[in-house]
Formats: C-alpha cells, sequence, structure tokens
C-alpha cells in the first residue's frame, strides 16, 4: 500500500462510543465492547478503522491537503457470532482515500484492493464492484409511502427476499415493477448486465450509477484487471452509510467476504471537514482461512542473508553485514564464531535465503548452487542483493 | 460441486419430493438417513438436523438448504432467504394454560415469565410489544412448564393445534408465520452465479407450478 502512497497512520483502539456509532449499524453498535470512563462516558473498542481515520483527517491532519491517501492494519474487537471460534479479535488492513471523487478514485482503491489480496498470496479470488445509488434511484423511482420504501430496504439489507415478496404484495405497485425489486439482485455478470439494467430502469440517479459503474469497469480494465472484477448490481450493503461505487473481494471456498469497501461521501462532513471519501477493508483472518484451504503456505522467507565467521573473521562480517543491511537486506550476523563446515545447516536453521562465511584472514565465501566461492566484499554483497531479489 | 443442506425430520419428505418434482435429484429417504451424506447428479446433498441448516449455509458449509422459518429467525445473518418452499406450513403463538387469566398483551404482566425454544424469536416480538419478558429457554415438551407452574406461557410452533387442545392451552398471541424456505450462502451466489441461480430457478419453478 505503501508502493501507492498511502501513508501508514496508527488511531487509538479505544474511541467514544457515539463516534464509533457514525459508521456502524445498530446490530454492529450492540456488539461493541463497551468500557465506562472515569466521568461515565461510555467508551468502545474498536470493531473498525473508517471513522477513527475519519476523524484523524478532520482533526490531526486538518491542515492537510487533499485528496489524503492513507492506510492501517491492526486489531479490531466486536462481539459478533460470525466465525466458528467465536473469535472477538481479529486483524485488519485497510485503505482509505479522501478528498477525492468520480471513477478514476474509485477505480485506484479497488486496484489497490486487488493488488493486496494479491500480494497476499491468494490465486483465485474475484472482486464484485456495485453502486448503491442503482437501487436507490430505483426505489426512489417507484410511487410507494416512505414507511413502505424503509420496509423494503430492510427486507433487502436482511437478504429475506420472501419476506421482500410479502411487503410488495401489499403495496399497489404493477407487476413488472414487482418483478424488478425481486430480480434485479441476480444482475451480476460483465459489462453486458449494464444495458440490460439500463433497459429495466428509468431513472436520472440509477442512470447516473450505471454510467459510473461502467466508467469504473474500463478503468480497471486499464489497471489490468478485467478478469479479476465482475459487476454486480444486486449487491446489497448498507444503503445509509455508503453512498456511490461498492465492492466485495471474494475467495473461492469461503462464505464470506474476504474485502469489503466503497464511497462513503457523508462521513467526513460529520466531523467538520465534509469530504468525497472511498476505501476498504481487508479481514486477514478470513484471507488466511482462505490461503490454508487452498494449502498455500505464505512465504516463509523472512532472512535474506546469514553471515558466519571464525575466529578473527568478526570485524569483516560485521562490514558485511552492515552493507546488506544498507541495501535493504534483512541479514544476521552469527553471535558466536562458527566453522564453515557448519555455516550451512546454520543458516538454513534460520530459513535465510542466501548466506556466507569469513574466515580466520577475513576472507569471504559465499554459498551457491554449487559449493563455497571465494569473494570480494563487493562481489559478495552484489551475490547475495541478487540471490534475495530472485 | 454444490453443497445442498436438507433438515431431519418433519421437512425431510416434503424436502426430498420437491427435489425429485423439479428435477434436481432424486434422493432415497433410507440411504440418505444411512450415509448423512450423499453425492448425486452433480449435488452433494447433506442431512442435518433442522436448527442446523442455518449454521451450515451461514459459514459456507453448504451453498444452499431449506429450513423453517422458526429456525432462520433463531439464525440471522450471513444468508440469502430466496424461496418460499410453501411446505411445512405452522404458526409460532404466545399460548397460556386455559384456566389463566391472561388473554391479549393488554391483560399480561410487567414481566411475562415465558417457555420456549425460540428465544431470539421471543425477544424480537415482544420487544416491538414493548412487553418485558423473562425467558426460560427449554429444548423439548415446552407445553410441560406452564402445567407445572414454572412459567406465565409459552411460545411455540403448532400446526393444527391438537397438542396445544391436548396440553390445555390456549392461544392469546400469534408471534409469525412460518414455512420452509430455501436459503444460500452469500459467498455462493456470487462466487457459484450460475450453477446456484440455475439451481434456485428450478425450484422456485416447480414451487410455483
Amino acid at each position: 500500500m505503501r508502493r501507492w502512497g498511502y501513508r501508514y497512520v496508527v488511531t487509538p483502539s479505544l474511541e467514544r462510543v457515539d463516534l464509533l456509532a457514525l459508521g456502524l449499524d445498530d446490530e454492529e453498535r450492540r456488539r461493541l465492547f463497551k468500557l465506562v470512563d472515569q466521568d461515565g462516558s461510555v467508551l468502545g473498542l474498536v470493531s473498525e478503522r473508517t471513522v477513527p481515520v475519519a476523524r484523524l483527517v478532520a482533526g490531526k491532519l486538518r491542515g492537510a491537503p487533499l485528496p489524503l491517501r492513507l492506510c492501517y492494519a491492526g486489531p479490531v474487537l466486536s462481539n459478533h457470532p460470525e466465525g466458528f471460534s467465536r473469535q472477538r479479535e481479529t486483524q485488519q488492513v485497510g485503505a482509505e482515500l479522501i478528498g477525492a471523487s468520480g471513477p478514476l478514485a474509485d477505480s485506484e482503491v479497488i486496484a489497490l484492493a486487488v493488488q493486496a489480496l494479491a500480494a497476499a498470496g491468494l490465486r483465485r479470488y474475484q472482486v464484485d464492484v456495485g453502486h448503491s445509488g442503482f437501487f436507490m434511484g430505483l426505489l426512489e423511482g417507484l410511487k410507494l409511502p416512505e414507511t413502505a420504501k424503509a420496509a423494503v430496504k430492510a427486507q433487502l439489507v436482511a437478504r429475506d427476499f420472501v419476506g421482500l415478496e410479502a411487503i410488495l404484495n401489499e403495496t399497489p405497485l404493477r407487476r413488472e415493477e414487482h418483478q424488478l425489486l425481486l430480480r434485479f439482485p441476480a444482475l451480476r455478470g460483465g459489462p453486458e448486465i449494464l444495458n440490460a439494467a439500463a433497459g429495466l430502469v428509468r431513472n436520472r440517479r440509477s442512470d447516473a450509477a450505471l454510467s459510473e459503474l461502467r466508467r469504473v469497469h474500463e478503468l480497471l480494465a486499464l489497471h489490468g484487471l478485467e478478469a479479476q472484477v465482475s459487476l454486480d448490481l444486486g449487491a446489497i450493503r448498507d444503503f445509509d452509510y455508503y453512498t456511490g461505487i461498492t465492492f466485495e473481494g471474494y475467495g473461492p471456498d469461503l462464505g464470506r467476504p474476504l474485502a469489503q469497501g466503497g464511497r462513503y461521501d457523508t462521513l467526513l462532513a460529520r466531523f467538520g471537514r465534509p469530504a468525497p471519501a472511498t476505501g476498504f477493508v481487508i479481514h486477514l483472518d478470513r484471507v488466511s482461512e482462505a490461503l490454508q484451504r487452498a494449502g498455500i503456505q505464505p512465504d516463509p522467507v523472512f532472512l535474506e542473508a546469514a553471515i558466519a565467521w571464525s575466529q578473527g573473521g568478526l570485524e569483516i562480517a560485521l562490514r558485511l553485514g552492515q552493507a546488506l543491511r544498507g541495501f535493504g537486506l534483512r541479514t544476521v550476523v552469527s553471535t558466536e564464531p562458527r566453522a564453515l563446515a557448519t555455516a550451512r545447516s546454520w543458516a538454513t536453521g534460520l530459513g535465510a535465503r542466501g548466506y556466507c562465511h569469513v574466515n580466520e584472514g577475513g576472507q569471504i565465501a559465499v554459498g551457491l548452487d554449487r559449493g563455497w566461492h571465494r569473494l570480494s566484499l563487493a562481489e559478495a554483497v552484489a551475490q547475495l542483493a541478487e540471490r534475495s531479489a530472485r | 460441486m454444490i453443497t445442498l443442506a436438507i433438515p431431519t425430520g418433519t421437512l425431510l419428505d416434503d424436502s426430498l419430493g420437491l427435489l425429485r418434482r423439479a428435477g434436481v435429484v432424486d434422493l432415497n429417504r433410507a440411504e440418505l438417513g444411512r450415509k448423512l451424506l450423499v453425492e448425486k447428479a452433480g449435488l452433494r446433498c447433506v442431512l442435518v438436523r433442522p436448527a442446523d441448516v442455518a449454521a451450515y449455509v451461514n459459514h459456507g458449509a453448504a451453498d444452499l438448504g431449506i429450513a423453517g422459518k422458526d429456525q432462520l429467525w433463531e439464525a440471522p445473518g450471513g444468508h440469502y432467504e430466496l424461496v418460499d418452499l410453501g411446505f411445512g406450513a405452522c404458526s409460532m403463538i404466545v399460548a397460556v394454560p386455559e384456566a389463566s387469566p391472561l388473554a391479549a398483551p393488554e391483560t399480561w404482566p410487567p414481566t411475562l415469565r415465558l417457555a420456549t425454544k425460540y428465544p431470539l424469536a421471543t425477544q424480537r416480538f415482544m420487544q416491538r410489544l414493548g412487553q418485558v419478558v423473562d425467558l426460560v429457554h427449554l429444548h423439548g415438551s415446552i407445553e410441560l412448564a406452564p402445567l407445572l407452574g414454572l412459567v406465565h406461557g409459552i411460545v411455540d410452533l403448532t400446526q393444527t393445534g391438537r397438542t396445544l387442545r391436548e396440553n390445555k392451552l390456549r392461544v392469546v398471541a400469534m408471534v409469525g408465520r412460518s414455512s420452509a424456505r430455501l436459503i444460500a450462502n452469500q459467498a455462493s451466489l456470487k462466487t457459484r452465479s450460475e450453477t446456484v441461480q440455475g439451481l434456485v430457478t428450478r425450484l422456485r419453478q416447480s414451487v410455483d407450478a
């Protein structure tokens, strides 16, 4: 994420509950772990970090020019019954692009999320992109009392299509409108569904949503992500929070999304710094479960170079270590003298990708595919750096 | 391969009948009961307890499942409820002993003590009424609890009202109507949309026919 220019920020784990509530629905609010502060105010342990980041942007970073690209990582707590072990603490990584609107910003954030899933080692995954405006326009276009609209929304959020149909049967809607509301969640696929959807719905808000989706899809193709991205007009998310493009990332055999994100243009205004914003979160515990199910071992290489030395070779060994670290290689220099004969097993035991030995005379031998090669300091650095880059 | 969770108990025969009529898979009750997991016609069918169907689907262990609405009230979230399959119709009701002075909600005491197998559905219903309840979570023979003076009444399912009558219980409120529903895992609908949607459509057509 840093390679995409997203600055790493750290936000508190404990916040006031009324503040956290801005980004949560009623159910999620109930599931917060809460504590009472000395003055009697109720604090909550963060269950997501978008709201704390938004507050940071409107508070400490008030002076920083927009757009801001920020990312975060850390544990979140929620008394949520999902997951097998009812794990309360899970790990999340996320990014927020604040102060930029439009398809370019949306597609940048989606592309970053896809790259992050790929960097985690996942080989098969897909991202479904939707737009909250499509459904909102659809709903506005219907001649229904507000209470009926709220009921329709509630059933959709609960994903209860049987209940939705029961509600629709009591409304004076025409049969086509009925069918539209019941079937639009199945509108999913490539850009061709946008034409199909445009034929079904005629209102300005839905049309705008469709053309934005079309543009985002084109831009994601430019990012080279056409194969991983589908369009999903039936994406059902919190309609009061998301204001535009939304997306979810799925792994092949996991029942829940690995990544979730979207545009939330109204949140920042609640902190007194109105700004468009979009971002995403990756549920690391689910990613790790998906990796396990796919039989993918996370890359175990931690060390890039290990340096062993015999009595008298310490000075050169330390200089070599400094040089390698200067090139950004994770390097360990042995804390005790070690003979050439045992250097290889020591280094592989540490999991080092490359290794070398410095003898009594300060001569360096680098372990290569076929035995040891005596090299100068500069050559040794070059060899080990090249090995680590492979 | 798609995995379908089928409930044991009263919904089993109707579920197998529907799958056969819709031309999805022809399963034999005895075979499924013996093996619990049968692979047939490109479908993996698992037989699980009615209360567990939603758990299998919510966690993605099954792509689709057949479950009574009464069970879904107790296991919200994580799944799409797609089709009312029509069979297994019953009502969730509040009942009190025939001799009890309690009738409509206005006559209930400030704290109503109830026994039920369905604590979530009961809580939600009573909250809407503004009624405070003291729940005793039981797992069977709920009808006994008020007769022994443990509670004022019960929240339970009834199909014909016979069990209630036999135990001298009288219905005072309706919590909701239940029937069998087809549910789907949220990710399966996205990641295997063609096969899952195809199956859903066939079942829906068979129900509507």
